[in-house]
């Protein structure tokens, strides 16, 4: 099965730089449904999950549902609703940020390297993704000015963070019901930022972080 | 079902939507009432969890849960005469995400499941969102904004944090099921290197909620843009619920003999709190800001007397409790200046002995109590904690401390004069009324009573919530 969790992280990997190259929002939403997707189907295909029950096989569905369809359909009646179409005027450009993408691809292989965890054979390969996933998380919040693409970027962060509790912990104690509530808090906490990106955009006319800078002492 | 005190609020909460406001508010009443019964039944032994992998009363989660239960009696009160006042978005939704909040929070003091708690804790930001927004203004919106995505980064960070403790778990080959309480007793099988890693990000993430410098950033904007009662309520429970979430790793961490590595983060994250909330209060322009610096910097104490343990750590559940009671007191009063004078400028507030003169009692007396000066609660506590501070030899530490709570009470002291007397200034637009005063009464009293006399039963508590980790009152 090795093949495919290789080429499920491949576009994993892939999506992350195309996001951070991306100019336009429709489009970058479009890559996070289909990383949404990905990141939940990883756990599937990866050695010593084969065993899988009922209540494993309704929560990945709900997975796939909610990351891959609903959080990125919120994230696309967002973009549709404030009509900007692209994030003109990052705080960091499109090839820097490319740049910086292979640089913190460069970075988890060295961490993973390393760390020198006894992780089932595969599962190093995991590691490098979910690092890199979260480290362009992080930069995609910092480096662009739009909220919108702030929202984004927390999104890929917490795929991130999936990735690693998949790839470092055994599933004999997770429970499905406990993951369904951290799903659950992604997606609501989601629809709220979208509602407060509605009004951002209705009170200063557009969704530019830097125009929130009224309070401060 | 000791699930009902959570389960309680969030149905009624979603109830509330759909009912006329005025019937809300009588909700929002029977709910808060009902709610500490529940609790007080809790303390009796009358409730037993039904899913005992999730949930169970711990002793420190009991106390912050009382603390907060009485605390929502206190602000639905104060709601009730204060939803007649203002003007509001939409008071439907500001009375369902009341009674969210009070669900969240106390689902957050009953978890012993680590995800559990991170679940409700990042509720908790969810569902307190619309009330910092409720009165739609620009700086509401930016407020809201940064609470959110801040708290939710940092958030994301403490599960990331517990993904690493459960790889602890599987490293030291564990099979038990991952509760807070069955880790305590094994927890010495548990890989210290990433117990360790686990911690950092637990405490990097929750103290990002709970205040502690330098992840504070979305506090004092949230706390002074929030409409009163919902700022009563993060300051006084909202952030005991996130120091819950680090008390809880810092004892395991303290179980798996690596206490000293915990104890000296909590002691270093605690000293920066202490000051940078000090020097912030200083010549702040706006009182709602400077009680929510004043909050950051109470966490700090709190996290610094964790740190130093002993008798300190008994000072930290005393001042947890004195906090909660004074500084939501605070908050209700200082709302009741907004209401009046329409303003948070210190600068343009004058003479409140004059023209609001049952607040100004409460305000003064909230204003003593929050210096830490007798007769009210936070005297002691922050007592305890410099003997035991001294106690353990962290003299060092100790003059930080001192010097920090000179600042803050300087600070503090001018911006209270100046509002206090000063000079006179136009026409109040709303009166005091006495809902909106009797709860902050009712708050003070309950921190001078128990300084006077705590019940046994709460002594007791406190001492079963600290004495895992070597926590005594007899230094």
């Amino acid at each position: 099965m090795s093949n495919i969790t290789e080429c499920i992280l491949v576009f994993i990997l892939l999506s992350v730089l195309v996001s951070l190259g991306s100019t336009r929002l429709i489009a970058l939403v479009k890559i996070m449904a289909l990383q949404g997707i990905m990141v939940s189907l990883t756990p599937l295909f990866l050695k010593g999950h084969e065993s899988l029950g009922s209540g494993a096989i309704i929560f990945f569905q709900l997975m796939i549902l909610i990351k891959g369809l609903l959080i990125p359909g919120l994230l696309f009646m967002a973009v549709k609703r404030i009509a900007i179409k692209r994030d003109i005027e990052p705080f960091i450009g499109y090839h820097a940020s490319i740049l910086a993408g292979l640089a913190m691809l460069i970075f988890s292989v060295f961490i993973t390297s390393h760390l020198r965890l006894s992780l089932p054979a595969g599962h190093d390969m995991v590691l490098i993704t979910a690092i890199t996933t979260m480290a362009a998380g992080f930069f995609l919040m910092m480096a662009r000015s739009k909220a919108i693409t702030q929202v984004i970027g927390y999104l890929m962060l917490e795929n991130g963070i999936y990735l690693i509790g998949t790839a470092l912990t055994k599933h004999s104690h997770t429970l499905y019901v406990v993951e369904f509530g951290v799903l659950l808090d992604l997606l609501v906490g989601v629809m709220i930022m979208g509602i407060i990106l509605h009004n951002i955009n209705s009170a200063f006319d557009d969704v530019d972080t830097t125009l929130l800078r009224r309070l401060k002492d | 079902m000791i699930e009902f005190i959570f389960l309680l609020p969030i149905a009624t909460g979603l109830t509330a939507l759909v009912l006329p406001v005025n019937l809300g508010r009588i909700l929002l009443l029977i709910t808060a009432l009902l709610h500490l019964q529940l609790t007080i039944m809790t303390w009796l032994g009358k409730l037993s969890p039904a899913f005992t992998n999730y949930f169970n009363s711990t002793p420190e989660g009991l106390l912050i849960l009382t603390v907060t239960s009485f605390i929502f009696v206190c602000i639905s009160v104060y709601s009730y005469s204060y939803m007649q006042e203002t003007e509001m978005g939409n008071k439907p939704v500001f009375i369902c995400c009341m009674l969210l909040f009070l669900g969240t929070m106390s689902m957050v003091t009953l978890s012993d499941h680590p995800i559990v708690l991170w679940i409700a804790i990042e509720a908790t930001t969810l569902v307190s969102a619309p009330l910092i927004f409720i009165h739609r203004s620009k700086e509401s919106l930016e407020a809201t904004w940064k609470y959110v995505l801040i708290c939710s980064v940092g958030i994301a960070l403490a599960l990331l944090g517990y993904f690493f403790i459960t790889l602890a778990m599987d490293i030291g080959n564990i099979d038990a099921p991952m509760t807070f309480s069955s880790l305590n007793t094994v927890a010495s099988q548990l890989d210290p290197l990433w117990l360790k890693v686990g911690f950092v990000f637990v405490v990097i993430g929750f103290g990002t909620k709970m205040g502690l410098a330098p992840m504070h950033t979305w506090l004092p904007d949230a706390h002074s843009q929030a409409p009163s009662p919902a700022s009563a309520l993060l300051s006084g429970a909202l952030l005991n619920c996130a120091f819950l979430g680090i008390y809880k790793t810092h004892v395991l961490m303290s179980v798996a003999g690596l206490g000293e590595f915990s104890s000296n983060i909590l002691i270093g994250f605690g000293l920066l709190s202490m000051l940078v909330g000090a020097i912030f209060i200083i010549g702040q322009p706006d009182y709602k800001r400077m009680l929510a610096y004043s909050s950051i910097k109470n966490m700090g104490i709190i996290a610094f007397g964790v740190g130093v343990g002993g008798f300190a750590l008994y000072g930290a559940f005393l001042h947890i409790i004195h906090h909660s009671l004074l500084k939501s007191s605070l908050f209700l009063s200082a709302g009741n200046i907004l209401l009046g004078f329409g303003t948070k400028q210190v600068q343009r507030i004058g003479g409140i002995i004059n023209h609001l003169p049952r607040t100004f009692i409460s305000f003064f007396a909230g204003f003593i109590g929050i210096s830490g000066l007798p007769p009210f609660g936070m005297f002691i506590s922050e007592v305890v904690i410099i003997i035991g501070a001294f106690q353990e030899h962290r003299y060092l530490s100790v003059t930080f401390f001192l010097l920090a709570l000179t600042l803050v009470g300087a600070g503090i002291g001018r911006i209270f004069m100046s509002m206090s007397y000063g000079e006179t200034t136009d026409k109040l637009e709303v009166e005091e009324t006495t809902l909106r005063l009797l709860p902050s009464y009712a708050l003070l009293l309950a921190s001078v009573g128990l300084c006077i006399w705590m019940p046994d039963i709460v002594y007791t508590t406190i001492l079963n919530s600290i004495k895992i980790i070597g926590g005594t009152i007899h230094g």
